[in-house]
């Protein structure tokens, strides 16, 4: 058992550096590609935060002010449900401080300083609105009324922000998705090739290797692993790569001013932990893979 | 030890390599084979050791049907017969002693059963005190000791070599021959494919002649012709 993860290990190391070139190329392929695939994931999530607040097809958002006494809230609650005809008033949902507080945490993950700030005297509570479908134009005359109730601190509807980022969230999407999968073919195709020509450089020695009886995985496995490091070290790049651009994004939006809303375009360090986890496993496992296949594929010499 | 039974094969669908061949060949047996070049011996052999399968008929190592084989147990059968070639076939970036020890790591035997049988099936095939020498700086008499040494450091039941002196000069061939000879007589069955006339006629063993891809003699003691 000693002896063969000594082979293992021992054959697996020459072949690299045997195929300095390649690897090399391999590696920084897989590295360009997982990282675009991990940003996909970042970017979306960040998009997904900005529009998490109109999730489920509110369109429009009444902000209460602090100030207002439970009466007060219930007045503009009877005033929403006075138009049902317009607003479904079975969707119709009030974020009492708890809960818009939680929200409030979700959008500014990046912002804790902000965060720390809110308090029950200035986070305003909000009701969310949905509307009863094709009546988003009367919904917009209704907001224009509903600014002049009491304590209704501002009336925001979604179509404002909401299409643009979608459309935008759309593009970046399909620029990003495209790009990873057309890389990420890339990467694959140089790990094959890599593996490829590391099996002729040794085809002799698997030859040898058939003839003595070693078995197709003892001969497949260095192989193997040659290729899970390859995607294990492009995978660690593109993490370097993940966490210096999130960072730099990060405060980038951060030293944007003013109350624009795009502060929710940054994710939380646990999601981007997880991305990097699955880009480092994703990396592996297409690594070695890769390999396995093109291995035995060229293992019948 | 070894049959065949009506072993035909065809190369591509329109070259027929082998053509109904049958024999028997017993446990400690050494036999010959010979004829021109193309004749079907080193396809023969192939079929021995499973490199190749035939079209038609059967080819029995140690009581098995090889050919009803399944893949995974390939491994284990080629584990009992050691091959030696005309080229050698060694690993020319390592030492003497490294190309038997491979024969032995990469069928996972332990550390300590390699270093006793290393040394000593060197011994054996007079290569004592060249254990570190590289290919290179060896004679093509002493590089095929190497590859003797490999294709037996694992005490197989069976030795096909295909042309095993047909690198070498007379002298020298005799050499190797001695060599196979001796290992013959520890019991393992050779099977030998050669056209070197002057070595069949020496050694006195059993001849089966092939002509295109057919068995046209099988003679005990035979000689060359």
């Amino acid at each position: 058992m000693w002896s063969r993860l000594a082979y293992t290990f021992r054959e697996t190391g020459a072949s690299l550096k045997r195929n300095i070139t390649l690897t090399v190329a391999a590696v920084l392929t897989s590295a360009v590609s997982l990282f675009l695939v991990g940003g996909t994931f970042l970017v979306q999530r960040g998009f997904d935060n900005l529009l998490s607040k109109w999730a489920g097809g509110v369109q429009m958002i009444v902000y209460v002010s602090p100030t207002a006494t439970p009466d007060q809230v219930a007045n503009i609650k009877t005033a929403l449900e006075s138009s049902p005809t317009v607003v479904d008033t079975s969707k119709l949902e009030y974020l009492d401080f708890t809960k818009s507080l939680a929200e409030a945490k979700r959008l500014l993950a990046a912002d804790p300083t902000t965060f720390k700030l809110l308090n029950e005297a200035n986070l305003p509570t909000e009701f969310k609105v949905v509307p009863k479908a094709r009546q988003l134009n009367v919904l917009v005359e209704l907001a224009n009324g509903f600014s002049e109730v009491p304590k209704v601190q501002k009336v925001v509807l979604a179509r404002d922000q909401v299409e643009q980022i979608s459309k935008l969230r759309d593009f970046v999407q399909t620029v990003t998705v495209g790009l990873s999968v057309l890389l990420l073919i890339g990467a694959l195709i140089l790990i094959w090739t890599t593996i490829r020509t590391a099996m002729f450089a040794r085809r002799r020695e698997i030859e040898v290797m058939k003839l003595v009886g070693a078995t197709n995985w003892f001969i497949r496995i260095p192989f193997m692993l040659e290729g899970l490091i390859q995607g294990l070290i492009g995978a660690l790049m593109s993490c370097g790569f993940l966490l210096f651009f999130n960072r730099l994004w990060t405060n980038g939006v951060v030293k944007l001013k003013g109350d624009n809303g795009f502060i929710a375009l940054v994710v939380s360090d646990s999601f981007l932990n997880f991305v990097m986890l699955m880009v480092l496993l994703f990396g592996m496992l297409a690594g070695a893979v890769a390999s396995g296949v093109a291995a035995s594929r060229f293992l019948d010499v | 030890m070894i049959r065949l039974e009506n072993v035909t094969k065809i190369y591509n669908s329109e070259v027929t390599a082998l053509r109904d061949a049958t024999f028997d060949v017993a446990k400690g047996e050494f036999v010959f084979l010979v004829g021109p070049s193309g004749s079907g011996k080193s396809t023969l052999l192939r079929m021995m050791n499973r490199q190749e399968s035939p079209e038609k008929g059967a080819v029995w190592v140690a009581g098995r049907n090889i050919n009803e084989m399944p893949d995974s147990k390939v491994p284990h059968l080629r584990r009992n017969i050691g091959n030696i070639f005309q080229d050698y076939k060694l690993l020319l970036n390592k030492t003497v002693h490294e190309n038997v020890a491979f024969a032995l790591e990469v069928i996972g035997r332990p550390k300590h059963v390699i270093r006793q049988q290393v040394p000593a099936v060197l011994d054996l095939v007079g290569l004592t005190g060249k254990q570190d020498r590289f290919p290179h700086q060896l004679s093509g008499g002493e590089q095929q000791r190497v590859s003797i040494a490999r294709a037996f450091v694992n005490r197989p039941l069976i030795l096909l070599a295909d042309e095993p002196t047909g690198n070498l000069d007379p002298a020298t061939g005799e050499g190797i021959m001695r060599l196979l000879d001796r290992i013959n007589k520890t019991g393992t069955t050779v099977v030998m494919a050669t056209h070197d006339q002057r070595i069949v006629n020496m050694m006195r063993k059993r001849v089966i002649q092939m002509d295109r891809g057919i068995i046209v003699r099988d003679q005990a003691r035979g000689v060359y012709e």
